[in-house]
Order: C-alpha cells, then structure tokens, then sequence
C-alpha cells in the first residue's frame, strides 16, 4: 500500500514510484541505485546515449523483466513477481524500441491496431471511434490498408503509438520512440502525445537519446552508464551548472581552442566557431574572461554568448561526478602528423555528386542529388532514417552503381577508379566495421592489409591510429571489451590508417554518448582544418549539424536544403520569423487558448514555443488572451533557430508547394 | 481464459504466415512437395537393374541362358559382348550393375552332363543391392537347373516333361503378401510418410512462431500486455494446427490418389488421431519455441531433432521391431512411431480403435506434457 508520502495530488498511489533500483546481466551493471517518483498526469523522460540502462529500467517498471535491487510500485502495486507484474498491465501501455519491430510488417494499419485492441479486449463499439479519432490526429487515416512495412519510420512510430494507446492505459511507456524518425513525424509525433496526455489525464514515461528533446518533458532524468546523473525540470537541471556559453570566431581555430583548453574544461569547435563554458552566469564577465585569455594574433572577430544547454550541462555533471570519484577520463585522441596532400589534388573538388539517382523497383531512393564537397571542409548529410543518405554514400564510394547521375571521389569516378586512387578514400560505415573478437591492433594491422599499406611501415602506422583513437597501451585489448565511444573512434582509426585525403562516415555517432562524441569531433576538425582532409559524415541528430561546415538536408531522396548552418538558420529566421518560448501559471489550458490563434504554436513540455514573424505584436495578443482567462504568463523568451527548425519548415512548406501545385494542376 | 483474446492472437497469426511468401511457401507447398518427392524417390523396389553378359560360347544353350535374363522383369540387358575388357568403363560409369560372363564350351559341357560354370562381376559399392542381384541371378540359375534335370529324366526314364518337372520340384513355394500384395513398397510408403512430413514440417513452423517475436522484440506487447500465457500459447498453437491439418487431408489424397494407396480402416478415426498427432508435433515446435531465442537456433534444433528421431525411430525406415533393444525404448519417446502404428492399421490392415486407441491416447498426453513444458517455460517477466 502506497504511504501519504507518496499520492499524488487527488490522494491515488503514484503512477510509478522506484527506489534504489538495481539491475545486472551477468557480470554487467546496467542500472544502480536508480530512485524516481512520477507524478499523475506527467510527462517523464529519461534521457541518455545507448547503454545508459533506460530500457531495462522501463521494461522493468513495465513488468516485464525481472530485477536485482530496490523496489519499484506502479499505481500503489508493488512489480516484484511475474504474478504482481499482471495485476498492472491493465493500466499500462508498453511500446518497445525499434523503428515498427514491435508491429506486424505483413498486417494494414487497420488490422494492426485491431490486433492490439482485441487483445485488449476494447469494445467494438468504442473501438471504431477511437480508432477515427487517432487515425485523423496522426494523418494516418487515408493509409489505413496499407501495410505496416510500407510505412516510413515517423509512419511506423505513429502507429506503434496508437497500439499502445488503443486501451487507453493511465500509463504510457515509450522507449526511444522518436530515434531516426525525421524531424516532421518527430513533431508530430510530440504534438499528437501531449495532446492526449492532456485529455486523457495519462502519465507517460518516455526515454530518448537526444538531449535536446529534455525541453519536451514535464521532469526529466539524465542517465548515464546505468545511474541518474540529475533529476528535475529541465530548468532545474540547467541550474545545476550555473554558466555561460560562449562563442568565439577567431582567425586560427585550431589554436585558439588549443590555448583556451589550458583554462576551461569544456572547449570545442563548432563550425567556424568555439565554443566553451564558462562557470559564471554573467556573461558580460564570461565574455571578457574569455577574450583576455587570447594571445593579440588570435583576438575574435566575432563573440557571442548563450545559456548553456542540457548537453553543455549533461557533461559538466559528468566531469563534476568524475571529479569527486576520480573515475579515469578515457583519453582523447589526437593526430599530429598525416600524410601531406598533393598540390594539384587541393585545387580539385573533393566529392561531387551530380544529378545521382538510385532507383530501386518502384521506389526512388535518392532523387537526383547534387552537391559539392571541397577539400578541407565537413560536409554533414542529414536526414531521417530512409532518406537516402547510406544509399547515396555507397553510390559515391563505387559500392552501388547509380540509375542515373554521377558521383567522383578526387574527379574520378569509384566504379572505375584504380586501386591507387580508390586508396585515397576511408570509410567508416553505419554497423561497425570492427571484428569485435579480435583485439584492436588485429584489427588495426587487418585493415592496414586491406587498404595496401606497405609491410614496413605498418607498425609504425599501427602505433600512429592507436594515438588518433585515443587507445595507446590498450592494443591488446579485445575489441568486445570496449565501450561503444571508444569503439567508434578504434573504426575511424582503422579507416585512416592510410591516410586517406577523403572520408565517408556512415552515422558514426548514432548512440555514442555526448562526451565520446564530441571527442570524435575533437578529431574530425583537426583532420579537416591541419590536415585538409575532405569529410563526409551522416547523421541523424539535429543538433550535430551545427558543428559541420555545411550541410545537405535529405528527405525522401530528395536534396531539400543545401547551404552552411547559419545562413539555414538566418534564412528560415527572415522567412518565417523568431522562436519563442512562453512559461505560463496553467499550462494545459494556456496551449488550447495560444492554439486557437497561431495553429502552429507546439508544447514543450510545461513551455509554449511558436515561430512570430512580428514578436513584439504577437506576444501582445497572446498575453492579452491568456490574461483575459486569468493565466498568468511568467516569461516570454526568444530562443535560437535550430537545424531541427530548419528542417520541419524546409520540409513542410515544400510540401505544402506540392499540394499547391496539385490543386492548381 | 478468454476466447476472444486467442481469437486475436491466431486470426493474427494466420494472416502474418499466408502474407509473409516465405513462410506460406514452408506451411503450404513444402509438405506436398515433399511427398512427391519422396514417394518417386524413395521406393525401394529393386527392378531392372542394368547388366550386360559376355557369351564366350555363342550356342544355343547360351542363348537361352541370356534370354532368360532379358526376359526378366528384375534385369534390364544393356549390352551382349564377346570380349569382357568392353565392359570395364560401363561397370566404371554405373551404366551396368553386373557382369555374367558365360565360357567357352558352356553348351558343349551341359550336354556332356559336365559341370557348366559361369562367372558374375558383382558392382558391391551398395551392399543390399549387391545381395539382392545376386539372389536374382541365383534363382535364375536354379530354375535353369531345374528345367535342365526335368529335361534329363524325362529323357532318361521317357516319362513327360510336366511330371518330370513335379517329380525335380517336390516342394513349390506359393507366397502371397498380406496387406500390400503386389509388394509394391510405394503403396506401404506413401501412407507411412505422412508419419514423416508431419513430424518435420508442423514443429518447424510453430516453432518459428514465438522465436519470430522474441527476435524482433513484439514479444515485449505480449509482456507487457493482458494477454495471459496459456491463451497467448494456445492462440499461437491454433493456426498451425489448422494448417497441419490442412496439410494431412492433402497428403492423404496424394497417397491414395497420385501413388494409389490402399485405405481400409475407419476415415473418421483416421482423421481423429491425425488431429492427435499434428496437436502434438505442434507442441514439440512450441516447446522448442519457448526454449531458444533466434529463429535460425529454433530452427536447425527442430530440424535435427525430428529427422534423426523421423529417420531412426519412427518405424518408417526401419521397423522398430528390428531396432536394438535400447533403441526401442528410445523410440517410444517421440509421438512418430505411434502414429505410424495408426497409419499401418487404417490404410493397409483394416483395424480401428478397438486395435489402436492406446496409440491415439498417448499422442494425447504427448501434446499435454508437451505443452505444459512450454507453459512452465514461457514467462511474461524476464530475466534479460
């Protein structure tokens, strides 16, 4: 029986309530000493890379694995026996991770949610208008025969959703539902959840590996390697590290982040910028601080200061816990010496894809794409699962022969290219290409042999990638007992160990933490800024593309958006004007209200966020209404543009060209 | 229990196995293609087996010799030499199976009332087949014999050749076979491999069922959802009971229809203890199931689980009569032999539940014990 501690507000058990949960496999600790209370009516998220331990946690809390230690109660039931386990899932919904794995490929979207809500026992009755109601809220309504494994991935998660929402549970659980899905059907996706977690009165617990999803949640938990770093409101958690971030242009990055590295902690480029924290919350103080540090020649031309966000916060709470246990860093990699370019190879494009084309039966899966990469420059192709990025890779690389179109790696094109210049391409692709079983100079010297590097200068070569991986002393290692940020900087290794002067990198920080993955950055811009390498990486989170020189954002095969980060952000900002964020005394009620006059607005968790071409008149009319129903507004402020931004506007205006253009046809 | 939550979890089921074109492939046209297959190539008749004679002697005696081997249905003559260093590359490429070489003088020595020897080369690569040549061309031989001696006394005592035939064969052997009369082994076989594609195909199936969902993690919305084990297994069980059911009928009418099988017993039993049967193979498949964790582990266990116990203990093959005495105990430890039993007394013996009803109530507690092991197995709360 739940104590009066632990009610909520009407005086019913909490939806969830752990303490000192504990869980291993074997010898592995995948969650210690974990303890959450989740409040009725609240939106939950448990945020962290893969391996953090959120999906044994939820499944556990879900009933559906056993555990070690501590004690978890769903609705005032204690979840301690496969038999206690089912006096719950009544109440609950559980949809596993994975993009549809949970639903019938062969089955329609119709016959899916049938399914689940027969086995749900929903009344047939009740059972039809629910289904039209989530149906229409999702646009999925038209597609309702079309089966599961022709949907795209936001489709597929859409639908995952209404499965487990068919019987209405009081308590929803969702793991990693929005990982790969493109930033549209993401939107969506929230928009759809928070309304019906609204007018349902359900509780959620969601897990997700993007940190910038953290402003969508009521309370949120930072995870990492099995324990909970912090737990609060997002603002709570950005409180923790009380700071400023702030920007610096300088004339030689690679220098400047050098000398600022000797005074702050967290130092790191980001596009043309770097970007460090600084632990005061003055920014004026912070700003100056920062450019007396600079010696005269590298003075910025340009400073800029933020509020550090959750991934600022994420690792500084990492390094404070390190800190105080003295936990050992891994060390970051470093490359000092690469082989030199040949003159005429600077002059030349480095990639160039020309009008390329892959049609597979009746599906084209990348849309004549054309683009350009110079040598020297990160290059990011961003995109949702599906939108073609793999597939144009592997039509560049000579993998995979393009229907129509061009692709040329150093002005020649892979297919028919000699083996001297397909040795200037390294490629690190989307699975692992490591042998796990073997230690990590086995693979090292494995790759050194497939990409020709002569016999004698191999161990000198080995010792150079162990260097650049950040894995020196550890070559006898075996690969498996690795974790996964160090694994992925052992494969960028494998795949430089001939120095190549061009890199494709398939998602090579899907699922890596924040501080591996910006120690894997660490290493891109010194390859491209001293040693002018050409890089061409993938990526499925938003938030990297701001580190990339340029970008090319795909979506369903088509090249939906080309140009540097910024111009994309300055661009969407003078198009369709400022983001911003209202805090109000009644949140639920204050979105219906801001809703009826701009359609767009979205929550973000107890937030409102809207795109204004006219701020100043638009905050008006909504502080106006919102008084007028007696809520309060407790701030209003702008926030920055993002990639994600960009991309929900580039796509949905485009599509909304095309229904344009139907309708006039 | 509640019906209405099997029903969901089988009409699921079937849809997912006719739509997935792999797996329909396996569920419907595997069995019957299996029974065609085996019921051409399995016969184990042995006709017409390819020989050649070398006639050194080249008289009338020798020519009767050969013709009776080329008269024989046993025997197909593929070549007459007179030199026997020809048929060395034919007996090298399997074009002939055996050599009579009749000498010189073969004629000429019967008349004398000389011994007439003659020589056979024997292809002894495949043993069985070697011992039954060989007691073909023996039995061509003595009946040769025979008619030579009847031939000499009616000479000798003037008596008629029919008597003298009587008097050098005083016993006749006159063998009729029961229950397969022409002892054409495709009749006994087609009905017997029902035993056989019933025992391989269903297990493979089900036992695909629940590992499909471990491996792709649908199985966390059964875990997680109100869906109790037993119904969850029984929905899972329904579908391909029905299919291997389906399956029965048309592998029955493959053997009475295409291979011409007799079927003497009662249908309706017949088809009782199939359902028994197919129930309890389905179950082997759903324990299996419930055991592993991959798809390719379930199946590459449930493939040589049932073809080694199908092969060796069912009594298709061999009889488990003629197996030693531990491998008979073993044998009663799958439900294959005793379906065969059943098979053996509907379609060639006539005999019905008075004979075979034990057989029918131990597949019954087969597929009881057989589920309930995949119950005790089967959890909703994990541990990894």
């Amino acid at each position: 029986m739940a104590t009066a501690s632990v009610l909520n507000g009407d005086g019913s058990a909490l939806p969830i309530r752990v303490s000192e949960f504990g869980k291993s496999y074997g010898k592995v600790v995948a969650v210690r000493e974990a303890s959450l209370d989740v409040v009725k009516g609240e939106m939950y998220g448990l945020i962290g890379p893969d391996g953090a331990g959120k999906s044994t946690l939820m499944k556990s809390i879900a009933g559906v694995l056993a555990y070690d230690a501590g004690s978890i109660e769903v609705f005032g039931q204690k979840v301690d026996s496969e038999e206690s386990a089912e006096l719950i899932k009544s109440r609950i919904g559980l949809m596993p991770q994975g993009l549809g794995l949970n639903l019938s490929p062969d089955l329609s979207i119709e016959e899916n949610i049938d399914y689940f809500a027969r086995v749900r026992l929903v009344p047939p009755s009740e059972l039809e208008a629910r289904k039209d109601r989530f149906l229409k809220m999702t646009r999925l309504d038209s597609f309702r025969n079309r089966p599961m494994k022709n949907l795209s991935g936001g489709m597929k998660q859409k639908l995952g959703l209404i499965c487990s929402l068919i019987h209405l549970p009081e308590l929803i659980i969702l793991d990693e539902p929005t990982t790969g899905v493109d930033p549209v059907s993401r939107r969506d996706f929230w928009a759809i959840l928070s309304e019906l977690s609204r007018a349902e009165g359900m509780t959620a617990l969601i897990s997700t590996a993007y940190m910038e999803e953290a402003l969508r949640f009521d309370r949120v938990s930072l995870m990492h390697e099995g324990r909970f770093l912090a737990s609060g409101t997002p603002e709570e958690l950005v409180g923790l590290v009380p700071g400023t971030m702030v920007e610096l242009r300088c004339p030689n990055q690679i220098e400047a982040l050098g000398v600022l590295r000797e005074y702050y902690a967290q130092v790191e480029p980001r596009g043309e910028w770097v970007r460090l924290l600084a632990d005061t919350a003055d920014r004026d103080k912070a700003k100056s601080e920062a450019i007396s540090f600079l010696p005269p020649d590298l003075q910025p031309t340009e400073v800029r200061t933020w509020d550090p966000d959750l991934e600022d916060v994420f690792i500084a709470l990492l390094r404070q816990r390190e800190q105080t246990e003295g936990e050992a860093t891994s060390a970051a990699g470093t490359v000092e010496t690469y082989a030199a370019l040949p003159e005429e190879q600077m002059e030349r494009t480095a990639i160039e894809a020309m009008e390329l084309t892959r049609i597979f039966g009746s599906f084209t899966a990348v849309d004549h794409v054309t683009f350009q990469v110079k040598q020297g420059e990160i290059f990011g192709l961003l995109g949702a699962n599906g939108a073609g990025k793999s597939t144009c890779i592997k039509m560049l690389t000579g993998i995979l022969p393009p229907s129509s179109g061009e692709g040329q790696v150093s002005g020649a094109d892979m297919r028919f290219a000699g083996q001297e210049i397909k040795e200037r391409i390294g490629y690190v692709s989307q699975a692992f290409s490591l042998y796990i079983d073997l230690t990590v100079l086995e693979n090292i010297m494995l790759y050194a042999g497939i990409y020709g590097v002569p016999k004698d200068l191999r161990p000198e070569r080995a010792e150079w990638v162990l260097n650049v991986a950040g894995l020196s002393g550890r070559g006898d290692a075996k690969v498996a007992s690795l974790p996964m940020g160090l694994r992925q900087r052992l494969s960028l290794g494998c795949a430089l160990v001939h120095q190549p002067s061009t890199l494709f990198l398939d998602e090579p920080t899907s699922g890596v933490d924040p501080v591996g993955r910006r120690q894997f950055w660490d290493i891109l811009y010194r390859l491209s800024r001293v040693h002018n390498v050409a890089i061409l990486f993938t990526t499925h989170y938003m938030s990297e593309a701001e580190s990339c020189d340029h970008i090319v954002l795909m979506f369903a095969g088509r090249v939906v958006a080309d140009a540097p980060p910024e111009s994309l952000e300055d661009n969407i900002e003078n198009q369709v004007g400022h983001l911003l964020e209202f805090r109000t005394s009644d949140p639920p009620n204050a979105l219906g209200l801001v809703t009826s006059i701009f359609p767009e607005a979205l929550a973000y968790g107890s937030r409102i966020r809207l795109i204004s071409s006219d701020p100043t008149g638009d905050e008006q009319r909504i502080r106006e209404i919102l008084t007028e129903h007696g809520i309060q507004v407790l701030s209003v402020t702008p926030k920055p543009i993002s990639m994600e931004e960009v991309f929900v506007h580039t796509v949905t205006s485009l599509e909304r060209e095309s229904e344009k253009a139907k309708g006039a046809a | 229990m509640n019906g209405r939550r099997i029903i969901a979890v089988a009409s699921k089921e079937i849809r997912e196995v006719a739509r997935d074109k792999l797996f329909a492939v396996l569920a419907f046209v595997l069995p019957s293609f299996l029974m065609l297959l085996l019921g051409v190539c399995l016969s184990m008749d042995v006709e017409n087996i390819p020989i050649a004679i070398v006639d050194n002697d080249n008289t009338p005696e020798s020519r009767d010799f050969t013709s009776r081997f080329s008269s024989s249905r046993y025997f197909n003559l593929v070549s007459i030499a007179y030199d026997d260093r020809e048929l060395d590359p034919l007996l090298k490429n399997n074009v002939i199976r055996a050599v009579i070489i009749i000498p010189a003088h073969f004629g000429k020595n019967i008349n004398k009332g000389r011994p007439a020897p003659i020589q056979t080369l024997l292809d002894g690569t495949y043993t069985s087949r070697a011992q039954i040549t060989k007691g073909y061309i023996s039995s061509i031989i003595a009946s040769m014999n025979g008619n030579l001696l009847a031939q000499y006394i009616s000479r000798i005592k003037g008596i008629p050749l029919d008597r003298a035939q009587i008097a050098v064969r005083p016993v006749s052997v006159d063998s009729r076979y029961l229950y397969n009369p022409s002892i054409k082994s495709v009749l006994g076989l087609a009905p017997r491999l029902l035993v056989l594609i019933l025992y391989m195909v269903p297990p493979l199936l089900t036992g695909l069922g629940v590992v499909r969902e471990k491996e792709t993690g649908s199985i966390f919305n059964v875990y997680a959802s109100t869906l109790t084990r037993g119904e969850y297994l029984i929905g899972k069980l329904i579908p391909y009971v029905g299919i291997a059911f389906l399956n029965a009928i048309v592998l029955l009418l493959i053997a009475l229809l295409v291979f011409g099988a007799p079927f003497k017993g009662s249908m309706l039993f017949f088809l009782v203890s199939t359902l028994a049967y197919v129930v309890s193979t389905c179950c082997l498949g759903l324990m299996i199931s419930t055991l592993m964790t991959t798809q390719a582990a379930a199946m590459i266990f449930t493939a040589i689980v049932t073809q080694i116990t199908a092969v060796n203990f069912s009594g298709v093959m061999v009889p488990v009569g003629s197996l030693s005495p531990g491998g008979q105990k073993i044998a009663h430890l799958f439900p294959c032999m005793f379906y065969t039993r059943i098979i053996e007394g509907t379609f060639l013996k006539g005999t019905g539940t008075a004979q075979l009803w034990l057989n029918v109530l131990i597949l019954v507690i087969f597929s009881i014990v057989l589920f309930t092991i995949s119950y005790l197995q089967f959890h909703k709360r994990t541990n990894a």
